[in-house]
Protein backbone atom coordinates (compact mmCIF):
# COMPACT_ATOMS: atom_id res chain seq x y z
CA UNK A 1 0.00 0.00 0.00
CA UNK A 2 1.04 3.35 0.09
CA UNK A 3 3.50 4.54 2.29
CA UNK A 4 4.47 7.23 4.23
CA UNK A 5 7.53 8.76 2.90
CA UNK A 6 4.45 9.14 -0.19
CA UNK A 7 2.10 10.74 1.87
CA UNK A 8 4.95 13.63 2.63
CA UNK A 9 6.37 13.55 -1.09
CA UNK A 10 2.77 14.32 -2.08
CA UNK A 11 1.52 16.77 0.68
CA UNK A 12 -1.57 15.89 2.72
CA UNK A 13 -3.74 17.72 4.69
CA UNK A 14 -5.61 16.97 8.21
CA UNK A 15 -9.25 17.71 8.12
CA UNK A 16 -12.11 18.19 9.99
CA UNK A 17 -15.42 17.81 8.40
CA UNK A 18 -18.82 18.55 10.38
CA UNK A 19 -21.76 18.30 9.75
CA UNK A 20 -24.31 15.40 9.20
CA UNK A 21 -23.99 11.95 7.67
CA UNK A 22 -21.01 11.74 7.58
CA UNK A 23 -20.90 8.29 6.91
CA UNK A 24 -22.75 9.02 3.50
CA UNK A 25 -19.70 11.24 2.56
CA UNK A 26 -17.59 9.07 3.54
CA UNK A 27 -19.04 6.26 0.81
CA UNK A 28 -19.13 9.12 -1.56
CA UNK A 29 -16.11 9.29 -1.41
CA UNK A 30 -14.61 6.19 -1.59
CA UNK A 31 -17.28 5.55 -4.87
CA UNK A 32 -15.29 9.18 -6.21
CA UNK A 33 -12.19 7.44 -6.01
CA UNK A 34 -10.86 10.22 -2.64
CA UNK A 35 -8.57 8.50 -0.62
CA UNK A 36 -8.94 8.82 2.90
CA UNK A 37 -7.31 7.72 6.18
CA UNK A 38 -7.04 7.68 9.65
CA UNK A 39 -10.43 8.58 10.13
CA UNK A 40 -11.72 9.32 13.49
CA UNK A 41 -15.09 10.89 15.01
CA UNK A 42 -15.18 13.09 17.00
CA UNK A 43 -18.29 13.59 17.95
CA UNK A 44 -21.45 13.17 16.49
CA UNK A 45 -21.46 16.12 14.20
CA UNK A 46 -17.92 15.65 13.42
CA UNK A 47 -14.93 13.97 12.04
CA UNK A 48 -11.26 14.35 11.04
CA UNK A 49 -9.46 12.65 8.44
CA UNK A 50 -6.02 12.62 6.36
CA UNK A 51 -6.49 13.32 2.71
CA UNK A 52 -3.83 14.25 0.05
CA UNK A 53 -3.83 17.67 -1.18
CA UNK A 54 -4.52 16.81 -4.91
CA UNK A 55 -7.93 15.70 -3.99
CA UNK A 56 -8.92 18.70 -2.39
CA UNK A 57 -10.76 19.65 -5.53
CA UNK A 58 -12.80 16.88 -5.73
CA UNK A 59 -13.71 16.85 -2.06
CA UNK A 60 -14.95 20.08 -2.61
CA UNK A 61 -17.53 18.60 -5.53
CA UNK A 62 -18.36 15.54 -3.48
CA UNK A 63 -19.45 17.53 -0.45
CA UNK A 64 -21.42 20.32 -2.27
CA UNK A 65 -24.85 18.95 -1.58
CA UNK A 66 -24.24 17.18 1.77
CA UNK A 67 -24.61 20.59 3.93
CA UNK A 68 -21.07 19.52 5.41
CA UNK A 69 -18.28 22.29 6.28
CA UNK A 70 -14.62 21.53 5.82
CA UNK A 71 -12.18 22.66 8.04
CA UNK A 72 -8.23 22.21 7.41
CA UNK A 73 -6.11 21.86 10.22
CA UNK A 74 -3.01 21.02 9.17
CA UNK A 75 -0.83 21.29 6.01
CA UNK A 76 1.97 18.67 5.78
CA UNK A 77 4.24 17.24 3.12
CA UNK A 78 6.72 18.72 0.35
CA UNK A 79 4.60 21.44 -1.47
CA UNK A 80 3.53 22.98 1.86
CA UNK A 81 7.05 22.51 3.16
CA UNK A 82 8.89 24.22 -0.20
CA UNK A 83 6.30 26.93 0.57
CA UNK A 84 7.35 27.90 3.47
CA UNK A 85 10.88 27.43 2.68
CA UNK A 86 10.47 29.84 -0.24
CA UNK A 87 9.03 32.33 2.12
CA UNK A 88 12.34 32.03 4.55
CA UNK A 89 14.58 31.60 2.00
CA UNK A 90 15.14 35.30 1.91
CA UNK A 91 17.44 34.90 5.72
CA UNK A 92 19.08 31.91 4.04
CA UNK A 93 20.23 33.75 0.96
CA UNK A 94 20.91 36.45 3.36
CA UNK A 95 23.08 34.26 5.52
CA UNK A 96 25.21 32.90 2.31
CA UNK A 97 25.64 36.24 1.18
CA UNK A 98 27.01 37.23 4.51
CA UNK A 99 29.15 34.22 4.62
CA UNK A 100 30.75 34.73 0.66
CA UNK A 101 31.35 38.03 2.00
CA UNK A 102 33.32 37.11 5.55
CA UNK A 103 35.17 33.96 2.67
CA UNK A 104 36.02 37.03 0.37
CA UNK A 105 37.35 39.48 3.16
CA UNK A 106 38.92 36.66 5.11
CA UNK A 107 41.25 35.65 1.98
CA UNK A 108 42.21 39.37 1.09
CA UNK A 109 45.04 41.37 1.85
CA UNK A 110 44.83 44.13 4.84
CA UNK A 111 47.96 45.15 5.51
CA UNK A 112 51.70 44.71 4.13
CA UNK A 113 54.24 45.06 6.61
CA UNK A 114 57.94 45.69 5.78
CA UNK A 115 60.48 45.76 8.00
CA UNK A 116 64.38 45.95 8.09
CA UNK A 117 64.28 48.80 4.95
CA UNK A 118 64.33 52.30 5.12
CA UNK A 119 61.42 54.14 4.09
CA UNK A 120 63.28 54.55 0.58
CA UNK A 121 63.52 51.22 0.17
CA UNK A 122 60.10 50.45 2.06
CA UNK A 123 58.77 52.42 -0.52
CA UNK A 124 60.28 50.81 -3.83
CA UNK A 125 59.28 47.56 -2.38
CA UNK A 126 55.55 48.62 -2.03
CA UNK A 127 55.67 49.55 -5.70
CA UNK A 128 57.38 45.87 -7.01
CA UNK A 129 54.96 44.36 -4.79
CA UNK A 130 51.86 46.44 -6.06
CA UNK A 131 53.05 45.82 -9.50
CA UNK A 132 52.40 42.36 -9.31
CA UNK A 133 49.41 43.14 -7.68
CA UNK A 134 50.13 42.38 -4.24
CA UNK A 135 47.89 45.47 -2.75
CA UNK A 136 45.59 45.67 -0.14
CA UNK A 137 41.99 44.60 -0.78
CA UNK A 138 43.67 41.51 -3.33
CA UNK A 139 42.52 38.46 -2.86
CA UNK A 140 44.96 36.00 -2.00
CA UNK A 141 44.19 33.35 -3.84
CA UNK A 142 44.62 35.68 -7.15
CA UNK A 143 48.34 37.00 -6.50
CA UNK A 144 51.37 34.16 -6.71
CA UNK A 145 52.75 32.71 -4.08
CA UNK A 146 54.94 34.04 -1.47
CA UNK A 147 57.86 32.32 -3.32
CA UNK A 148 57.42 33.54 -6.40
CA UNK A 149 57.18 37.38 -4.78
CA UNK A 150 59.93 36.64 -3.20
CA UNK A 151 61.81 35.70 -6.35
CA UNK A 152 60.59 38.60 -8.08
CA UNK A 153 60.96 41.42 -5.86
CA UNK A 154 64.58 40.02 -5.71
CA UNK A 155 65.29 40.01 -9.44
CA UNK A 156 63.54 43.24 -9.77
CA UNK A 157 65.57 45.06 -7.30
CA UNK A 158 69.27 45.74 -6.43
CA UNK A 159 69.08 47.38 -3.52
CA UNK A 160 68.07 44.64 -1.55
CA UNK A 161 69.98 41.51 -0.30
CA UNK A 162 67.41 39.43 0.53
CA UNK A 163 63.32 39.23 1.20
CA UNK A 164 61.70 37.01 3.12
CA UNK A 165 57.78 36.93 2.19
CA UNK A 166 55.58 34.95 4.33
CA UNK A 167 51.64 35.02 5.18
CA UNK A 168 50.95 35.46 8.71
CA UNK A 169 46.27 35.94 8.73
CA UNK A 170 45.63 38.61 6.10
CA UNK A 171 48.82 39.97 6.74
CA UNK A 172 51.99 39.82 4.08
CA UNK A 173 54.88 40.67 6.11
CA UNK A 174 57.78 40.93 4.03
CA UNK A 175 61.27 41.12 5.99
CA UNK A 176 64.03 42.82 3.97
CA UNK A 177 67.37 42.90 4.33
CA UNK A 178 69.37 45.98 2.39
CA UNK A 179 72.44 45.22 0.20
CA UNK A 180 74.87 47.17 2.73
CA UNK A 181 76.91 49.89 0.25
CA UNK A 182 80.90 49.99 1.58
CA UNK A 183 81.22 52.54 3.99
CA UNK A 184 83.63 55.10 2.20
CA UNK A 185 86.77 55.41 4.25
CA UNK A 186 87.25 58.58 5.33
CA UNK A 187 89.94 59.92 2.74
CA UNK A 188 91.68 62.57 5.91
CA UNK A 189 92.33 59.47 8.00
CA UNK A 190 95.80 58.64 7.53
CA UNK A 191 96.62 55.41 5.71
CA UNK A 192 99.14 53.85 3.45
CA UNK A 193 98.90 52.12 0.67
CA UNK A 194 99.77 48.31 0.20
CA UNK A 195 99.97 45.36 -1.78
CA UNK A 196 97.14 42.86 -1.28
CA UNK A 197 98.46 40.34 -4.24
CA UNK A 198 101.52 39.41 -5.47
CA UNK A 199 102.55 41.48 -8.68
CA UNK A 200 104.24 43.12 -10.88
CA UNK A 201 103.62 46.96 -11.17
CA UNK A 202 102.51 47.85 -14.75
CA UNK A 203 101.03 51.29 -13.67
CA UNK A 204 101.01 53.97 -11.29
CA UNK A 205 99.43 57.28 -10.28
CA UNK A 206 100.10 58.83 -7.10
CA UNK A 207 97.78 61.52 -6.02
CA UNK A 208 98.51 62.16 -2.52
CA UNK A 209 101.83 60.36 -0.53
CA UNK A 210 105.54 58.88 -1.62
CA UNK A 211 105.47 56.46 -4.22
CA UNK A 212 107.91 53.74 -2.21
CA UNK A 213 108.03 51.01 -5.64
CA UNK A 214 108.39 51.61 -9.11
CA UNK A 215 106.80 50.49 -12.51
CA UNK A 216 108.06 46.90 -12.69
CA UNK A 217 108.66 46.26 -9.76
CA UNK A 218 107.68 43.03 -8.42
CA UNK A 219 105.82 43.18 -5.18
CA UNK A 220 104.49 40.61 -2.47
CA UNK A 221 101.63 40.38 -0.29
CA UNK A 222 101.38 43.44 2.26
CA UNK A 223 104.03 45.34 0.90
CA UNK A 224 104.05 48.63 1.24
CA UNK A 225 103.26 50.83 -1.87
CA UNK A 226 102.64 54.55 -1.62
CA UNK A 227 103.67 55.81 1.97
CA UNK A 228 101.17 58.23 4.24
CA UNK A 229 104.46 60.08 5.68
CA UNK A 230 105.94 62.42 3.12
CA UNK A 231 107.99 65.27 3.84
CA UNK A 232 111.81 65.22 4.64
CA UNK A 233 112.94 63.62 7.81
CA UNK A 234 112.77 65.47 10.34
CA UNK A 235 109.91 67.44 9.00
CA UNK A 236 107.47 64.55 8.66
CA UNK A 237 103.57 64.56 7.75
CA UNK A 238 101.21 61.97 7.69
CA UNK A 239 98.66 62.20 5.23
CA UNK A 240 96.18 59.50 3.79
CA UNK A 241 98.03 58.03 0.58
CA UNK A 242 95.67 57.86 -2.22
CA UNK A 243 96.62 56.48 -5.87
CA UNK A 244 95.76 53.76 -8.87
CA UNK A 245 98.29 51.25 -8.63
CA UNK A 246 97.50 48.53 -11.18
CA UNK A 247 99.67 45.21 -11.17
CA UNK A 248 99.97 41.86 -12.99
CA UNK A 249 98.86 39.23 -11.29
CA UNK A 250 98.59 35.61 -12.38
CA UNK A 251 95.93 33.11 -12.13
CA UNK A 252 95.73 29.50 -12.83
CA UNK A 253 92.96 27.59 -13.22
CA UNK A 254 92.06 24.01 -14.20
CA UNK A 255 88.48 22.90 -15.71
CA UNK A 256 87.54 19.26 -16.74
CA UNK A 257 84.72 18.98 -19.57
CA UNK A 258 83.43 15.56 -20.22
CA UNK A 259 83.34 14.72 -24.02
CA UNK A 260 79.89 13.12 -23.40
CA UNK A 261 77.23 14.83 -21.13
CA UNK A 262 74.34 13.35 -20.36
CA UNK A 263 71.15 15.89 -18.96
CA UNK A 264 67.65 16.59 -19.03
CA UNK A 265 65.98 19.11 -21.27
CA UNK A 266 62.64 20.23 -20.91
CA UNK A 267 60.67 20.07 -23.97
CA UNK A 268 57.85 22.37 -23.08
CA UNK A 269 55.28 19.75 -23.65
CA UNK A 270 53.43 19.95 -20.23
CA UNK A 271 50.06 18.64 -18.83
CA UNK A 272 48.19 20.41 -15.58
CA UNK A 273 45.76 18.58 -13.36
CA UNK A 274 43.98 20.95 -11.10
CA UNK A 275 42.79 19.28 -7.52
CA UNK A 276 39.80 20.46 -5.28
CA UNK A 277 41.46 18.72 -1.50
CA UNK A 278 38.86 17.98 0.72
CA UNK A 279 40.75 16.93 4.13
CA UNK A 280 42.95 13.79 2.76
CA UNK A 281 41.34 13.11 -0.37
CA UNK A 282 41.68 15.32 -3.50
CA UNK A 283 39.17 15.06 -6.61
CA UNK A 284 40.55 16.38 -9.46
CA UNK A 285 38.24 19.00 -11.27
CA UNK A 286 39.85 20.22 -14.19
CA UNK A 287 43.08 17.98 -16.42
CA UNK A 288 44.55 18.19 -19.80
CA UNK A 289 45.75 14.48 -19.80
CA UNK A 290 46.74 12.92 -22.77
CA UNK A 291 49.55 10.16 -21.77
CA UNK A 292 52.02 10.43 -19.17
CA UNK A 293 55.26 11.47 -19.50
CA UNK A 294 57.50 8.58 -18.90
CA UNK A 295 60.44 11.71 -17.47
CA UNK A 296 59.36 14.61 -15.91
CA UNK A 297 59.39 17.21 -13.94
CA UNK A 298 56.64 17.81 -11.42
CA UNK A 299 55.71 21.17 -9.97
CA UNK A 300 52.52 21.28 -7.04
CA UNK A 301 51.21 24.55 -6.22
CA UNK A 302 48.98 24.86 -3.81
CA UNK A 303 45.99 27.33 -2.40
CA UNK A 304 44.40 27.24 0.70
CA UNK A 305 41.47 29.39 1.63
CA UNK A 306 40.82 30.81 4.97
CA UNK A 307 37.58 31.92 6.84
CA UNK A 308 37.90 34.18 9.63
CA UNK A 309 41.33 32.96 11.68
CA UNK A 310 40.64 29.56 10.44
CA UNK A 311 41.91 27.61 7.59
CA UNK A 312 39.37 25.79 5.56
CA UNK A 313 40.57 21.56 4.97
CA UNK A 314 39.40 22.81 1.41
CA UNK A 315 42.39 23.62 -0.59
CA UNK A 316 43.08 23.93 -4.53
CA UNK A 317 46.29 22.40 -5.62
CA UNK A 318 47.39 22.60 -9.28
CA UNK A 319 50.13 20.18 -10.46
CA UNK A 320 51.96 20.51 -13.56
CA UNK A 321 54.14 17.92 -15.19
CA UNK A 322 57.04 19.02 -17.59
CA UNK A 323 58.12 16.69 -20.11
CA UNK A 324 61.61 16.28 -19.99
CA UNK A 325 64.14 14.71 -22.32
CA UNK A 326 67.15 13.52 -21.99
CA UNK A 327 69.93 14.76 -24.31
CA UNK A 328 73.49 13.74 -24.77
CA UNK A 329 75.96 16.39 -25.91
CA UNK A 330 79.27 14.78 -27.37
CA UNK A 331 82.34 17.50 -28.13
CA UNK A 332 85.06 16.84 -30.25
CA UNK A 333 88.40 17.32 -28.58
CA UNK A 334 88.93 20.81 -30.19
CA UNK A 335 85.23 21.85 -28.84
CA UNK A 336 85.78 20.56 -25.20
CA UNK A 337 88.71 22.71 -25.04
CA UNK A 338 86.81 25.37 -26.75
CA UNK A 339 84.69 24.80 -23.55
CA UNK A 340 86.80 24.72 -21.09
CA UNK A 341 88.60 27.46 -21.69
CA UNK A 342 85.22 29.32 -21.95
CA UNK A 343 84.47 27.62 -18.67
CA UNK A 344 87.68 28.75 -16.91
CA UNK A 345 87.42 32.58 -18.30
CA UNK A 346 83.81 33.02 -17.01
CA UNK A 347 84.92 31.56 -13.34
CA UNK A 348 88.31 33.87 -13.19
CA UNK A 349 85.76 36.45 -14.41
CA UNK A 350 83.43 36.33 -11.87
CA UNK A 351 86.51 36.07 -8.47
CA UNK A 352 87.57 39.45 -10.02
CA UNK A 353 86.73 43.08 -9.30
CA UNK A 354 84.66 44.50 -12.52
CA UNK A 355 87.40 46.71 -13.43
CA UNK A 356 89.69 43.64 -13.96
CA UNK A 357 90.69 43.33 -17.08
CA UNK A 358 92.24 39.73 -18.25
CA UNK A 359 95.24 40.60 -20.38
CA UNK A 360 96.86 37.28 -21.48
CA UNK A 361 95.83 33.44 -21.16
CA UNK A 362 97.85 30.32 -22.03
CA UNK A 363 97.34 27.07 -22.00
CA UNK A 364 99.75 25.38 -19.60
CA UNK A 365 98.23 22.08 -19.81
CA UNK A 366 96.11 19.44 -21.57
CA UNK A 367 95.31 15.88 -20.73
CA UNK A 368 92.14 13.57 -22.57
CA UNK A 369 91.47 11.44 -19.47
CA UNK A 370 88.53 9.02 -18.87
CA UNK A 371 86.66 10.81 -21.16
CA UNK A 372 87.37 14.08 -19.95
CA UNK A 373 89.47 17.03 -21.66
CA UNK A 374 91.63 18.59 -18.93
CA UNK A 375 92.80 21.95 -19.13
CA UNK A 376 94.81 23.98 -17.66
CA UNK A 377 95.26 27.66 -17.85
CA UNK A 378 97.26 30.66 -16.44
CA UNK A 379 95.88 34.30 -17.16
CA UNK A 380 97.59 37.27 -16.93
CA UNK A 381 95.38 40.21 -14.93
CA UNK A 382 95.48 43.65 -14.90
CA UNK A 383 94.02 45.07 -11.43
CA UNK A 384 94.22 47.20 -8.69
CA UNK A 385 96.03 45.75 -6.09
CA UNK A 386 96.22 48.66 -3.64
CA UNK A 387 94.53 48.24 -0.43
CA UNK A 388 94.73 50.92 2.06
CA UNK A 389 95.82 50.33 5.30
CA UNK A 390 95.56 52.93 8.60
CA UNK A 391 98.31 54.53 9.98
CA UNK A 392 97.72 54.01 14.42
CA UNK A 393 99.78 56.95 15.34
CA UNK A 394 101.14 56.08 18.60
CA UNK A 395 101.04 58.53 21.56
CA UNK B 1 -37.50 -20.08 -6.45
CA UNK B 2 -34.63 -19.15 -8.85
CA UNK B 3 -32.69 -17.54 -5.73
CA UNK B 4 -32.57 -20.41 -3.85
CA UNK B 5 -31.75 -22.39 -6.24
CA UNK B 6 -28.90 -20.45 -7.14
CA UNK B 7 -27.79 -20.29 -3.93
CA UNK B 8 -27.48 -24.26 -3.36
CA UNK B 9 -25.82 -23.93 -6.95
CA UNK B 10 -23.19 -21.85 -5.10
CA UNK B 11 -23.14 -24.23 -2.48
CA UNK B 12 -22.50 -26.89 -4.46
CA UNK B 13 -19.76 -25.47 -6.42
CA UNK B 14 -17.81 -24.27 -3.28
CA UNK B 15 -17.65 -28.04 -1.95
CA UNK B 16 -17.12 -29.35 -5.21
CA UNK B 17 -14.26 -26.75 -6.80
CA UNK B 18 -12.24 -26.42 -2.99
CA UNK B 19 -13.33 -22.49 -4.05
CA UNK B 20 -12.99 -20.18 -1.31
CA UNK B 21 -16.41 -19.32 -0.47
CA UNK B 22 -15.85 -15.51 -0.71
CA UNK B 23 -15.24 -15.57 -4.33
CA UNK B 24 -18.09 -17.92 -5.17
CA UNK B 25 -20.66 -16.65 -2.76
CA UNK B 26 -20.00 -12.87 -2.60
CA UNK B 27 -19.64 -13.00 1.19
CA UNK B 28 -17.23 -10.41 3.47
CA UNK B 29 -13.25 -11.56 4.08
CA UNK B 30 -12.63 -10.61 7.33
CA UNK B 31 -9.31 -10.95 8.69
CA UNK B 32 -9.13 -10.02 12.73
CA UNK B 33 -5.19 -9.33 13.95
CA UNK B 34 -6.10 -9.67 17.44
CA UNK B 35 -8.53 -7.25 18.68
CA UNK B 36 -6.88 -4.41 17.02
CA UNK B 37 -7.43 -4.54 13.15
CA UNK B 38 -10.21 -5.94 11.68
CA UNK B 39 -10.06 -5.64 7.97
CA UNK B 40 -13.22 -6.54 6.16
CA UNK B 41 -13.26 -6.72 1.88
CA UNK B 42 -16.30 -7.41 0.23
CA UNK B 43 -18.57 -4.50 2.47
CA UNK B 44 -21.34 -2.38 0.23
CA UNK B 45 -21.46 0.70 2.38
CA UNK B 46 -20.50 2.71 6.03
CA UNK B 47 -23.43 3.13 8.11
CA UNK B 48 -22.38 4.19 11.15
CA UNK B 49 -19.03 5.18 12.41
CA UNK B 50 -18.56 6.37 15.97
CA UNK B 51 -15.37 5.98 18.16
CA UNK B 52 -16.90 3.10 19.77
CA UNK B 53 -19.13 1.37 16.58
CA UNK B 54 -18.65 0.71 12.89
CA UNK B 55 -21.90 -0.80 10.64
CA UNK B 56 -21.15 -1.88 7.55
CA UNK B 57 -23.75 -2.87 4.86
CA UNK B 58 -23.32 -6.21 3.53
CA UNK B 59 -24.85 -7.71 0.62
CA UNK B 60 -26.77 -10.07 3.51
CA UNK B 61 -27.51 -8.01 6.09
CA UNK B 62 -24.88 -5.90 8.28
CA UNK B 63 -22.02 -6.15 9.98
CA UNK B 64 -21.55 -4.81 13.21
CA UNK B 65 -17.94 -3.90 15.23
CA UNK B 66 -17.80 -2.64 18.62
CA UNK B 67 -15.31 -1.76 20.53
CA UNK B 68 -13.34 1.93 21.64
CA UNK B 69 -11.34 4.25 19.88
CA UNK B 70 -12.27 3.21 16.24
CA UNK B 71 -10.20 5.11 13.41
CA UNK B 72 -10.85 4.33 9.93
CA UNK B 73 -7.43 3.72 8.66
CA UNK B 74 -7.71 2.63 5.14
CA UNK B 75 -11.29 2.98 3.42
CA UNK B 76 -11.59 2.12 -0.23
CA UNK B 77 -14.86 1.05 -2.14
CA UNK B 78 -14.77 -2.78 -0.80
CA UNK B 79 -12.12 -2.57 1.56
CA UNK B 80 -12.00 -1.40 4.73
CA UNK B 81 -9.54 -1.41 7.98
CA UNK B 82 -10.38 -0.55 10.93
CA UNK B 83 -8.18 0.11 14.25
CA UNK B 84 -8.97 0.26 17.88
CA UNK B 85 -9.97 -1.89 20.48
CA UNK B 86 -12.41 -4.35 19.07
CA UNK B 87 -14.65 -6.00 21.51
CA UNK B 88 -17.45 -7.55 19.34
CA UNK B 89 -17.80 -8.72 15.58
CA UNK B 90 -21.98 -9.47 15.20
CA UNK B 91 -24.04 -10.28 11.89
CA UNK B 92 -27.11 -8.71 11.36
CA UNK B 93 -29.06 -10.54 9.49
CA UNK B 94 -31.81 -8.88 7.25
Amino acid sequence: MKNEWMYRVAGNLRIRIVGKGLERLLNEFTRRGIYVWNVRREDENSLTCYMFLRDIHHVRVAMRKSGCKLYVLERRGAPFWLKTSWKNSGIVVGLVAFMCVVFLLSNMIWRIEVTGANPEVEHTVRQQLKKIGVERGALQFVIPTPEAIQRTLMNNMDTITWIGVEWRGTTLYCQVVEKKKPTQTKANAPQHLVAKKKAIITYMFVEQGQAVVEVNDHVVPGQLLVSGFIGKEGQTEIVPARGQILGETWYKSTVAVPLKTTFYMLTGKKRETHYVRFWSWKVPVFWNHKEPFSQFEKQVDEKTFRFLTWTLPIRYEKVVWREKEVAVREYSYEQAKTAAKQIAREQLKRQLPADAIIQGEKVLHETKENGKVKVEMHYQVIENIATPQPIIQGD
Amino acid sequence: MIGKWKNNMRQWLTNQMELPADVVADLPRITMIGHIHIYIENHRGLLLFTDRELRLLLKNGQLLVKGESFSIKTILPEEILLEGKISQVLYLEE
